[in-house]
C-alpha cells in the first residue's frame, strides 16, 4: 500500500507542474504591460527610464523560461504574489477565503452521497417500474437544471416567500455556529442537486453492470436475500466508478462554487475569482487559479487511493 | 456521414438502399422516447431561434418607461424587464445567442479535437504521450475556471467567450476520438490498409474515422448542452454578451436584483437555459443508446 501511495504521488508531480506552466502561461498573456498597470494602478507619471528600470527590478526583461522558474521559486517559499489593487499578499486574501467554499462545498457532498447513492441503486434494482422512472427521470432534470434556476428558486420560495432561511450572505461556524448553518443550507442544497443528479446515474449504471455478473446469481442460488447480495456482494464492486466520478466531480464543485458564491453573495474562494477577474486583479486570480488546481489534483490523488483501498487489484498492477 | 464509409459495392444483396436505411433511422429514433422527447426540445428552440425576429412580438430592445418590471400581461406575456423591455421578445432572441455560441463553439472543439485525436492516436509515441500529459493538466482545471481565465485573457464579448468554451472542450473530443482509434488500429482491416500502401491521411480518412463519427456525434450533443451552461455562467458573471444584447445568462444576472418583486426576471431566462440543455442531455443520452450502445458499459 506504501509503494502504491508513493507511486501515484510521483505520478502528480509532472500534473501539477504542467498545471504550473499553463497557468503561467495564460497569466503572461493577459493583455497589458504588468508594469505599466502598476504605474497606471498607481497614477503617477514616469519617464521611459523609469519603466525599463522597474521591469528590471520584476524580472520581466528576462527570458520568460527564467521569469517562471523565478515565479516557482517564490511560490515554493510560499509567496503567490501581491493584489495591484489593494497591495495585500495573495495569501493573505486567498486564505480566509478557504472555509466557506469548503464548509458549502463540503455539506453539498454530503448531502448528494447520502440521496444519490441510495436512490441509485433503488433504481438499478427496480428496473423498468416507476422507481427506475422516477430515478432516471430525476437525474435527467437535475443534471440539466442551472445553478441559476435551482438558486433562484429556492431564493424565492424558501427565504423570500416562507421566509425560513436567509437569502444570502455567511456566518463563520466559530462566530454563531447555528446561523452558519442556516447560511450554509441554501446554497449547499443548490450545489447538491446537480451533483446527486450526475452520482444517480453513475450509481445506477454501475450496479445494473453489476448485478448482471456471475457472483452475483451464485450469491443469490446459494439462498441470500436481495438485501444480502446487494450490501453483501455488489456494493463494493459498483462503488468504484462511482469513487472515480466523486473525484472528478470535485473541479465541478469549484466550478459550481463561482456561480453559487456570486448569487448567495458568499465570500468565497470563486467569489474571489469572479471578483478578481472583474476588476483585472490578475496576480489573484493567478493565486486562485493555482490554489483551486492544487486542490482539484490532490483531491484525485486522495481518490486514487482510497481506490487502491477498496479494490487490491489496482494496488497490484 | 455516410459519404465518410468505407467504400463497398453499391448494390450488395441484403442491404437496404440508402433513403430506405435513412427512414429506418429515423424510426428508430422517433421509437426512442428519450431521444424523440430530446429531438423535439432542441427542433423547437432551434426553430425559436431562427425565427426570433417574425416570432418576437416586439424589438427585445424597445424600452417602455411605463412597464417596468411588470407582471405578466397580455401586452406582455412575460412580464417586462427593469427597463420595460419585453421578456418573451428578449428570451426568443437571446435564444440566438446561447445556442449560436453552443453550436458554434462545439463545431470549433470538434473541428479542432477530433483531427488531433486521430493523428495523436495513430501516430502514437512521444508527442502522443507529451500531448496527452498537456490535455491531462488542462482538464485537471475545472471547465468553468479555465473559460473564466481564458476569458478573462481574450477580454470581453461573445466571439471571446466562445474561443474560450471551444478551447474547454477541446480536449474532451481529443481523448475521445484518440480511445477509439486507440481500439481500432490494430485491427486487420487498418493494417491490410497500411500494408496495401495506402498514405496515412487516406487510412485515417477512410478507415479509422467512420468509427469515431458516431461517438462524436454523441459527444457533440452533450457538449452543446455544457456549452449553453458555459456561456449563460460567462455572461452572467459578465464577460460574455454585452448590454443590449439579449442573453440568457445576462438576464438572469439582474434579474436577481429584482427577485422579490419580479421572480419571473430571473426564473424564465433560467428555465430557458435548462430546456435547451435538457434537451441536448436528452439527444445525446439518446443517440448513444442508438448509435453508440457499447458505451453504455463505459459510461
Amino acid at each position: 500500500m506504501a509503494t502504491y501511495i508513493a507511486q501515484r504521488l510521483l505520478a502528480t508531480i509532472p500534473v501539477i507542474a504542467l498545471t504550473s506552466v499553463i497557468v503561467f502561461l495564460l497569466m503572461r498573456l493577459l493583455p497589458g504591460d504588468p508594469v505599466l498597470m502598476i504605474i497606471y494602478q498607481a497614477g503617477a507619471d514616469v519617464s521611459n527610464e523609469a519603466v525599463q528600470q522597474m521591469r528590471r527590478q520584476y524580472g520581466l526583461d528576462q527570458p520568460i523560461y527564467l521569469q517562471y522558474l523565478a515565479w516557482i521559486g517564490k511560490l515554493l517559499s510560499g509567496d503567490l504574489g501581491r493584489s495591484i489593487i489593494s497591495r495585500q499578499p495573495a495569501w493573505d486574501m486567498l486564505l480566509p477565503r478557504i472555509l466557506p467554499t469548503a464548509q458549502i462545498g463540503l455539506t453539498a457532498w454530503l448531502l448528494a452521497m447520502l440521496t444519490a447513492v441510495p436512490l441509485g441503486i433503488v433504481s438499478a434494482t427496480g428496473q423498468r417500474t416507476w422507481k427506475d422512472w422516477l430515478g432516471t427521470i430525476g437525474s435527467l432534470v437535475g443534471a440539466a437544471m442551472p445553478y441559476f434556476l435551482t438558486g433562484g428558486l429556492l431564493i424565492y420560495l424558501v427565504a423570500m416567500r416562507w421566509r425560513l432561511l436567509p437569502a444570502s450572505g455567511y456566518v463563520s461556524p466559530f462566530v454563531d455556529p447555528l446561523h452558519s448553518v442556516k447560511t450554509t443550507i441554501l446554497p449547499a442544497l443548490t450545489l447538491a442537486i446537480w451533483l446527486a443528479s450526475t452520482i444517480t446515474r453513475q450509481t445506477r449504471a454501475s450496479f445494473i453492470d453489476v448485478l448482471q455478473h456471475t457472483y452475483i446469481r451464485t450469491a443469490r442460488a446459494k439462498g441470500l436475500g436481495e438485501r444480502g447480495v446487494i450490501l453483501g456482494h455488489a456494493f463494493k464492486n459498483a462503488m468504484l466508478p462511482v469513487v472515480t466520478i466523486l473525484g472528478i466531480q470535485l473541479g465541478a464543485l469549484f466550478s459550481g462554487a463561482v456561480i453559487t458564491e456570486t448569487i448567495f453573495a458568499v465570500p468565497g474562494v470563486g467569489r474571489l475569482m469572479v471578483d478578481s477577474i472583474l476588476s483585472r486583479d490578475y496576480p489573484i486570480v493567478q493565486a486562485v487559479v493555482l490554489f483551486i488546481t492544487a486542490a482539484v489534483v490532490l483531491a484525485n490523488l486522495l481518490v486514487d487511493v482510497t481506490y487502491g483501498a477498496i479494490d487490491p487489484r489496482i494496488r497490484k498492477t | 456521414m455516410a459519404r465518410t464509409e468505407p467504400a463497398r459495392p453499391a448494390e450488395r444483396p441484403g442491404r437496404r438502399p440508402r433513403p430506405r436505411r435513412l427512414a429506418a433511422a429515423v424510426g428508430r429514433l422517433a421509437r426512442h422516447r428519450l431521444a424523440l422527447t430530446g429531438l423535439i426540445l432542441v427542433v423547437v428552440e432551434i426553430a425559436i431561434a431562427l425565427l426570433a425576429p417574425w416570432l418576437a412580438p416586439s424589438d427585445p430592445s424597445a424600452i417602455d418607461y411605463r412597464a417596468m418590471l411588470a407582471g405578466p400581461s397580455h401586452a406582455h406575456l412575460l412580464g417586462t424587464d427593469d427597463l420595460g423591455r419585453d421578456l418573451l421578445s428578449r428570451l426568443m432572441h437571446g435564444a440566438r445567442v446561447s445556442l449560436g455560441v453552443g453550436v458554434t463553439s462545439v463545431l470549433l472543439a470538434v473541428g479542432a479535437g477530433v483531427p488531433l485525436g486521430l493523428v495523436t492516436g495513430y501516430l502514437g509515441g512521444k508527442v502522443d504521450e507529451g500531448l496527452m500529459r498537456l490535455l491531462d493538466s488542462v482538464m485537471a482545471l475545472p471547465a468553468l475556471v479555465l473559460a473564466l481565465t481564458i476569458a478573462a485573457v481574450l477580454g470581453l464579448g461573445l466571439i471571446n467567450g466562445m474561443i474560450a468554451i471551444a478551447i474547454v472542450l477541446v480536449p474532451i473530443f481529443t481523448r475521445l476520438v484518440r480511445g477509439q482509434v486507440l481500439s481500432v488500429k490494430h485491427n486487420d482491416y487498418v493494417q491490410a490498409a497500411h500494408a496495401l500502401g495506402l498514405p496515412t491521411r487516406v487510412v485515417l480518412a477512410r478507415h479509422i474515422l467512420p468509427n469515431v463519427v458516431n461517438p462524436v456525434i454523441v459527444q457533440a450533443s452533450l457538449g452543446v448542452g455544457f456549452a449553453i451552461i458555459i456561456e449563460s455562467s460567462l455572461s452572467f458573471i459578465g464577460l460574455g454578451a454585452q448590454p443590449p444584447t439579449p442573453a440568457w445568462g445576462s438576464m438572469v444576472q439582474t434579474g436577481f436584483q429584482y427577485l422579490e418583486i419580479a421572480p419571473w426576471f430571473v426564473l424564465a431566462p433560467a428555465t430557458m437555459i435548462f430546456l435547451a440543455v435538457l434537451g441536448f442531455n436528452m439527444l445525446g443520452d439518446g443517440l448513444r443508446d442508438l448509435l453508440d450502445p457499447m458505451a453504455r458499459s463505459r459510461l
